[in-house]
Formats: C-alpha cells, sequence, structure tokens
C-alpha cells in the first residue's frame, strides 16, 4: 500500500537541507554540496525547460552539444574561429570556386579580368612604289621573318582596309619610309577611319616630313603617325593609310624581309 | 644599297602606282628577284629582265655620276682658291 510523507523539508541528522520545497520552488541540497546522479541513470528533462547557469559555458576546455543547436541571437560575444578553420564552403558567396576564380567584394567567384596586352599585330608592306596611295591596297604581308611575333588574333586586310578581329581600344601606328632623288617639300602619312564599313572614310591622323636632297644622290626619310582607334563594331569600324608625297616622282619603300613601312595594331583595352 | 633594294626601286621607276609586287610563295633563294615578281596591274605588262637590269644599271650609273660631279665641282672650287673649309661650309663635302 501507497504512503505518502507530506513535508516541506528533509534533511540529513545534521540539519542540512536535502531537498525543500517552498512556494512552488524545490531546492535539492545546498551550496557547497555535491548532487552525483549514479551511471547507468537517466536524468531526464527533455520536457523541462531548462535554464544553464551562467558559467555552464567556460573560456576554457570544450564543451560538446550533442543534437542541439544555438541560435545565432544567443551569441552576443565576440566569436573568433581559430586560425585556419574557415573553409569556402561556409561562405554564402555564388560562383564558381576554384584554382581559376577570385572573391570579389560582391561575394560573387569570378575569373579575373585578363591582364596585359591581349593582341598584338604588324602588318609591312613588301614592296616600293612611286606616288601617292589611296589607300596603300596591295603588296601587305603580316610580320613573318624569323624572330618576328605577334600576341592573339591577327588583323585581316582586304584591298588596303583593315579588319580588326575583336571589338577595343586600339593603338594604330603607320610608319612609312620613303626616298627621292631629289626634293619633296612634303610627304604626307594619313590614318583614315570608317564607322559604316567604308562608306565615308575619315582622317584621325596626318603627319608630314620632307627630303631636301643630300650629297646630289638618292635620300631617304620617314613618317611617324599613330592614333588611338576605338573599334566599337568589328564589321564597320575599319581602318586603311593613305601617303600623299607632293613630288610623285617619291618612292614610298617596302621590303619582304624586313620592316621598312609598316603597320602596328594593338589592343589597349575594351571599348 | 643591296641588290635586292636596287631592283626593288628599279621597278618602282618604271611606273606610278603599287603596280608590282613579289610573290609570297617564291622560288629561288631571294624573294625579292626578277623571277618573283608579279604585276598587279592589268594594263601593264611585266618588263624583260634586261629592262629592268637596264632601269637599275641607270639608278646605278646616276648614283655614280652625282658622285663624281661632286668631286670634279669641289675640284673647280680649289681651284678657284677656295678652302677646303670654304667648299664644305658651302656644299657639305
Amino acid at each position: 500500500m501507497a504512503s505518502t510523507i507530506k513535508v516541506d523539508t528533509i534533511q540529513d541528522q545534521d540539519g542540512n537541507n536535502i531537498i525543500n520545497e517552498n512556494a512552488d520552488v524545490i531546492t535539492v541540497g545546498a551550496s557547497g554540496d555535491t548532487i552525483t546522479i549514479p551511471a547507468g541513470a537517466t536524468f531526464d528533462s527533455s520536457a523541462a525547460t531548462n535554464t544553464l547557469p551562467a558559467t555552464v559555458v567556460t573560456t576554457t576546455g570544450t564543451q560538446t552539444l550533442t543534437n542541439k543547436s544555438i541560435a545565432t541571437t544567443q551569441l552576443t560575444g565576440t566569436i573568433t574561429p581559430s586560425d585556419s578553420t574557415v573553409s569556402l564552403a561556409k561562405l554564402t558567396a555564388t560562383g564558381t570556386q576554384d584554382a581559376t576564380t577570385f572573391l570579389r567584394g560582391d561575394n560573387t567567384f569570378a575569373e579575373p579580368v585578363a591582364g596585359g596586352i591581349t593582341m598584338a599585330d604588324q602588318w609591312r608592306l613588301t614592296s616600293d612604289f612611286t606616288g601617292t596611295a589611296s589607300p596603300i591596297s596591295s603588296n601587305l604581308e603580316r610580320v613573318d621573318t624569323s624572330g618576328q611575333g605577334t600576341i592573339g588574333s591577327a588583323m585581316t586586310v582586304s584591298s588596303g582596309v583593315f579588319t580588326f578581329p575583336a571589338t577595343g581600344i586600339y593603338k594604330v601606328e603607320f610608319i612609312s619610309q620613303f626616298v627621292l632623288n631629289g626634293d619633296c617639300r612634303y610627304y604626307i602619312n594619313y590614318i583614315q577611319s570608317t564607322r559604316n564599313n567604308g562608306g565615308t572614310w575619315t582622317q584621325i591622323s596626318e603627319n608630314r616630313s620632307f627630303i631636301q636632297q643630300t650629297s646630289s644622290n638618292w635620300t631617304p626619310q620617314l613618317v611617324y603617325t599613330c592614333s588611338l582607334f576605338d573599334c566599337a563594331d568589328t564589321s564597320n569600324h575599319k581602318v586603311r593609310f593613305d601617303i600623299l608625297p607632293v613630288n610623285t616622282s617619291t618612292v614610298t619603300e617596302g621590303n619582304t624581309a624586313h620592316n621598312e613601312t609598316f603597320f602596328t595594331f594593338i589592343r589597349l583595352g575594351d571599348t | 644599297m643591296n641588290e635586292q633594294r636596287y631592283l626593288n626601286l628599279a621597278l618602282a621607276q618604271m611606273h606610278n602606282g603599287q603596280w608590282f609586287g613579289f610573290k609570297k610563295d617564291y622560288t629561288g633563294t631571294e624573294r625579292m628577284s626578277y623571277e618573283n615578281i608579279i604585276v598587279h596591274d592589268s594594263s601593264i605588262t611585266k618588263p624583260t629582265e634586261a629592262e629592268v637590269n637596264a632601269k637599275i644599271q641607270e639608278i646605278k650609273d646616276a648614283e655614280a655620276d652625282a658622285i663624281t660631279k661632286k668631286a670634279s665641282g669641289k675640284q673647280k672650287l680649289l681651284d678657284l682658291g677656295l678652302s677646303e673649309e670654304e667648299i664644305k661650309a658651302l656644299i657639305g663635302i
């Protein structure tokens, strides 16, 4: 037959509280006591509300919370992960994470913008001609002598009109070498551009030089012309090169084996 | 000037404009040689090798003649009593 003992306090023989109940608060033991739950016993408070002491997580040692989580709102202190413990997988960043990408400030993994020059090309005139050329339309070749080199895709040329392999801002250089057995008051290099695939041409660079004959013989001279060019449409934005010597006996020089009159194209960046 | 330069210059002197060039797929040891000349202008007939050589010789003769005339002219100035320094100030040699 079950029996019931009704008391508010159970004490040991020295008068120390073992269990005390007061106003629905039950206190087990007293300050300084050790309360031991024997091995094999189960302390099940899963259906209860547990209030942990402030010192349950200490600044030393390791605490393991199995099958539990801590809401981020409860983590109010400074959280300092150990060195070399935060993996890329912990990041919310989008994009492909691999050896070819880097993490941008907008939390995206992306390919770096290519550095350096991606396109440099050079063409030359391969034979002499006398008089004017508007444009220089034949005997043009990409430099190909041993030791000469280019970068990236080539320019293409048709009837002296040069087409760019990709859009971009280009540095276009035109150097002509000319010779005359006499005087030539001026000799002009033109770089001309079109925005409508040759419908109209505009001079974007013009430079002059002259020959004053030396030692009563053939006398050489050169003209350097350069312009930056915005190719935003490879089908329509093109360049060509003209020369105009006032003395039409002037010979513009070209060579199959080395550069005399030549054209350089270097892509500097995006349009 | 080497022989390729003389050939190039001689051809350029025969007609105005870009009337000739040299084959990309050339034969022989030099691309810039008579056998590799191509004519772009259909109104122009490829000159004979003799004609080209005559033009080259004409250029060489003109060069030599200029040098000779300059030397003889200088001598005449010396004969007139000008000093080397005075002649150099006048004609640069």
